[in-house]
């Protein structure tokens, strides 16, 4: 149990749901005092052990349904009919027809089956394919009659028909070509292969052919049952690995793709991925809130706060013993993000918006400025409507038009000027390319003095910057803090940053 | 492995005892009293508000026959109120006391150091036990006999409150500087938190803790609950008032009515003598169950058809 317990934590992990060492002990006692036996109730005390969000407990119940299910393989194999028909359809070409055998009247050959890596492994070089059937095709359909008993191990088992010891060499056989490990889907046939091929395939092969090329009906017979039985515990198998995939690489591919998503320059970024980078910037968002939600309290120590310290300490016959201090709360800054949204940017101000708004948690108080010659406020589009259509509705109305940053700058100094104080941030993103217009760096300067602190995103590479029309060197001066900004984990570092700074 | 002596010999056994003492609840509830107990391990209640959180804590005291500790969280609860707290009065006097007494005390003592080497003898006792204020948490590892404490409402403390617990929680211990560590006289209490989820509770916190999350009951469950609670309730009643609620539940509203919400209600229709439910009936009581004008107000056109609904499923 001990090794199954920690392959389905495993998997547990890959659906996202979070185990630490010490939750795994704890699922480890809880198993130990449950026991094994009541399935429901094993997964009830699990379910208090080891998910603990209301939404890792929906990952958990589906993740121990899929795990635990192939204890429970026995039941209508696929393709198969339910055992003892023993001549059933006589034109089946073993498709199951033939029945399962004697449905477990012999003795179990239960653990004595162990995957057996036989010495004509190899036996199967197509693979998936049904590579029997060449040899029972040419003499046709011998008809119903008595079978004659397998020779090779795997087709007695598969004759025996004794299904738990089916599932449990299955099972054994996935641990020893180690199925856990596969990645990508293309995997599923290669690995359906690998334990076929350990559970005998190769014998059980050769036996068939041999089996069909006798004249003796008897033989032919046994022939097409144990290749009509090899094809249903393919099926099984190829079930069996499926499951694996979804339990153990599923996640893993999901990760991957994230992983890319995360470093891939965002104009790169194909449309068809919009909605992954989406849900990866919301948990990425949700992180930063959880380190960043804790309200600081600033003391102010050396102010005494002497009203306070009479009131508390009248209880002490007025005696000062328990001095109160003035503490404060920290004012939260405000972020002004201006954002250029003219053709090539524009992909990049649409993640950066979406970032800043997914954080109103603890960033409240974001305006957002949308820019390519005329600037404008577009806070209250996010305020109404759904970040999406937001950002759609921002594209819409200001994209289009030449970028003109210092027009932009003058424009926001009148729309917000004002507002700007010792305490606020100001971002800006965009790639500086003036078109050879005025820069206005007066305005920027203007920007500068004012504000806490000013950051310039900018999704060139550094070594462009300055080239051709781009007036960077010269924003340059009149910035905090300046950053190549092209992709989500570029993105999170400065926002991260930003947090940090203005809390 | 550890496997504590517990009351109990199943989940099963858990369950009919909560049972008999009135609190109707799923083997799920049952399973995590039952293991808090074998494995020494706090339970984390989450679920919405009014589905029994608290009411799990008060009945398994009973149940267990150990006396119920409370600490209500709220915003700026401290170590002061919540841990432990000097008796600064009583230290006062004790200064005052020493005062008069010193005279006696020092008398025959030569020179400064000899005063003060006679003053070393009588020991530290202006930080000890007897200057401590024991509060809910501490007091829960003081009960010789073992307890029951319920931290209520844990997501209303600040974060500081939550990093306090942890050592309380994992090892059932709490370190007072003045005095050293102090653990658990008797067997180590149940602990039971409970939280709205009105912010996330941290993840070391969630570590140490059994997770349990308390939804709102399915119908035949929540029918056994208004039986257990109010058993002079007409069946019928019964019946629809419950699948009114339910079907209530699955509407929109800004809160929607709870267990507790349930039980008040059937407390009202049996004062008012209802057979069954009626349109008006339903009009004139129906903030009983919803605590919203604006919910009370959307709701009310619907109300015929949700009734008829009510019946038909009941």
């Amino acid at each position: 149990m001990d090794a199954s317990l920690q392959r389905f934590i495993s998997a547990l992990r890959m659906a996202e749901v979070r185990i630490s060492p010490a939750e795994t002990l704890d699922a480890f006692r809880t198993v130990d005092r449950m026991g094994m036996e009541n399935r429901q109730q094993l997964k009830e005390s699990l379910a208090l052990v080891l998910p603990k969000t209301a939404e890792e407990k929906l990952a958990f119940d589906a993740c121990f349904d899929a795990f635990f299910r192939f204890e429970e393989f026995s039941d209508a194999p696929p393709g198969a009919s339910d055992g003892e028909r023993g001549d059933g359809d006589p034109s089946g070409e073993g498709e199951g027809s033939e029945g399962q055998g004697g449905g477990g009247d012999g003795p179990p050959q239960g653990q004595g089956s162990e995957p057996r890596k036989s010495d004509e492994a190899s036996g199967d070089p197509a693979g998936d394919g049904p590579p029997g059937d060449e040899g029972t095709d040419p003499f046709g359909d011998p008809g119903p009659g008595p079978v004659q008993d397998a020779q090779s191990a795997l087709g007695q088992q598969l004759q025996q028909g004794d299904r738990a010891a089916l599932a449990l060499a299955v099972s054994q056989a996935g641990e020893a070509v180690n199925v856990a490990g596969i990645k990508v889907f293309t995997q599923k046939g290669l690995y359906t292969r690998r334990i076929m091929d350990a559970l005998g395939q190769g014998a059980l092969q050769e036996e068939i052919g041999t089996l069909a090329t006798q004249a003796d009906a008897t033989a032919r017979r046994t022939a097409a049952q144990l290749s009509g039985l090899r094809d249903d515990l393919r099926e099984r198998v190829r079930d069996f690995v499926e499951r694996q995939f979804l339990l153990h690489a599923d996640a893993d591919g999901h990760r991957l793709r994230e992983a890319m998503l995360r470093h891939v320059k965002l104009s790169n970024v194909e449309h068809r991925n919009f909605s992954h980078l989406k849900r990866l910037v919301e948990k990425m968002a949700k992180r930063l809130i959880a380190a960043h939600s804790r309200r600081r309290k600033k003391m102010r120590r050396g102010q005494l706060h002497v009203s306070r310290t009479l009131r508390k300490n009248l209880r002490y016959d007025g005696e000062l013993i328990d001095l109160a201090w003035k503490a404060r709360k920290i004012d939260r800054s405000k972020v002004f993000a201006i954002c250029d949204v003219s053709g090539s940017v524009a992909t990049y101000a649409r993640f950066m918006l979406m970032f800043l708004y997914s954080l109103e948690a603890v960033l409240p108080r974001v305006r957002a400025f949308a820019f390519s010659s005329d600037l404008g406020e577009v806070t209250e589009n996010f305020q109404r409507m759904a970040i999406d259509d937001a950002i759609a509705t921002t594209l819409a109305d200001f994209s289009g038009g030449s970028t003109d940053y210092g027009q932009a700058f003058d424009d926001f100094l009148r729309v917000a000027g004002s507002a700007v104080n010792s305490q606020s941030t100001v971002i800006i993103l965009g790639d500086a390319r003036n078109n050879y217009g005025n820069p206005n760096t007066k305005a920027l300067r203007e920007i500068y003095d004012k504000a806490q602190r000013v950051i310039w995103l900018n999704p060139e590479p550094e070594r462009s910057w300055g080239s051709g029309d781009s007036e960077m060197p010269r924003y340059r001066a009149s910035c905090h803090q300046v950053n190549v900004c092209n992709a989500l984990n570029h993105l999170e570092r400065v926002i991260s940053d930003l947090l940090l700074a203005v809390r | 492995m550890s496997t504590a002596p517990t009351p109990f010999g199943s989940v099963a056994e858990v369950q009919a005892g909560l049972e008999s003492a009135n609190y109707i609840c799923s083997t799920q509830i049952a399973t995590a009293v039952y293991l808090a107990l074998a494995l020494d391990k706090p339970i984390l209640v989450e679920g919405p508000p009014g589905v029994g959180k608290t009411e799990l804590a008060k009945t398994t005291a009973a149940l267990l026959d150990h006396p119920l500790i409370r600490l209500q969280c709220y915003e700026g609860l401290d170590e002061a109120k919540a841990l432990y707290e000097w008796k600064y009065a009583k230290q006062l006097l004790y200064i005052q006391v020493l005062k008069e007494q010193l005279g006696d005390v020092l008398a025959g003592a030569k020179g400064l150091q000899a005063s003060l080497e006679r003053l070393h003898e009588f020991g530290d006792v202006f930080f000890s036990e007897d200057f401590l204020e024991p509060r809910p948490l501490l007091k829960s590892l003081q009960e010789e006999a073992g307890a029951v404490l319920l931290i209520d409402e844990i997501d209303k403390a600040d974060q500081e409150f939550e990093s306090m617990l942890l050592e309380l929680l994992s090892d059932f211990q709490v370190s007072i500087p003045e005095l050293g560590t102090i653990r658990a006289k008797g067997p180590r209490p149940l602990v039971f938190l409970t939280s709205n989820n009105t912010r996330e509770v941290s993840d070391a916190l969630k570590r140490r803790c059994l997770h349990l999350y308390i939804p709102f009951p399915e119908a035949p469950l929540e029918r056994a609950i208004v039986h257990a609670r109010v058993p002079e309730i007409p069946p019928a009643l019964e019946r629809e008032l419950v699948a009114f609620i339910q079907a209530l539940r699955e509407k929109d509203l800004k809160k929607v009515p709870a267990i507790s919400e349930t039980i008040d209600w059937a407390r009202t229709l049996l004062l008012l003598n209802a057979e069954q439910l009626d349109s008006q009936l339903v009009q004139d009581t129906l903030n009983v169950i919803l605590k919203f004008q604006d919910d009370i107000d959307a709701l009310t056109p619907e109300l015929p058809s949700l009734l008829a609904a009510a019946r038909k499923s009941a």
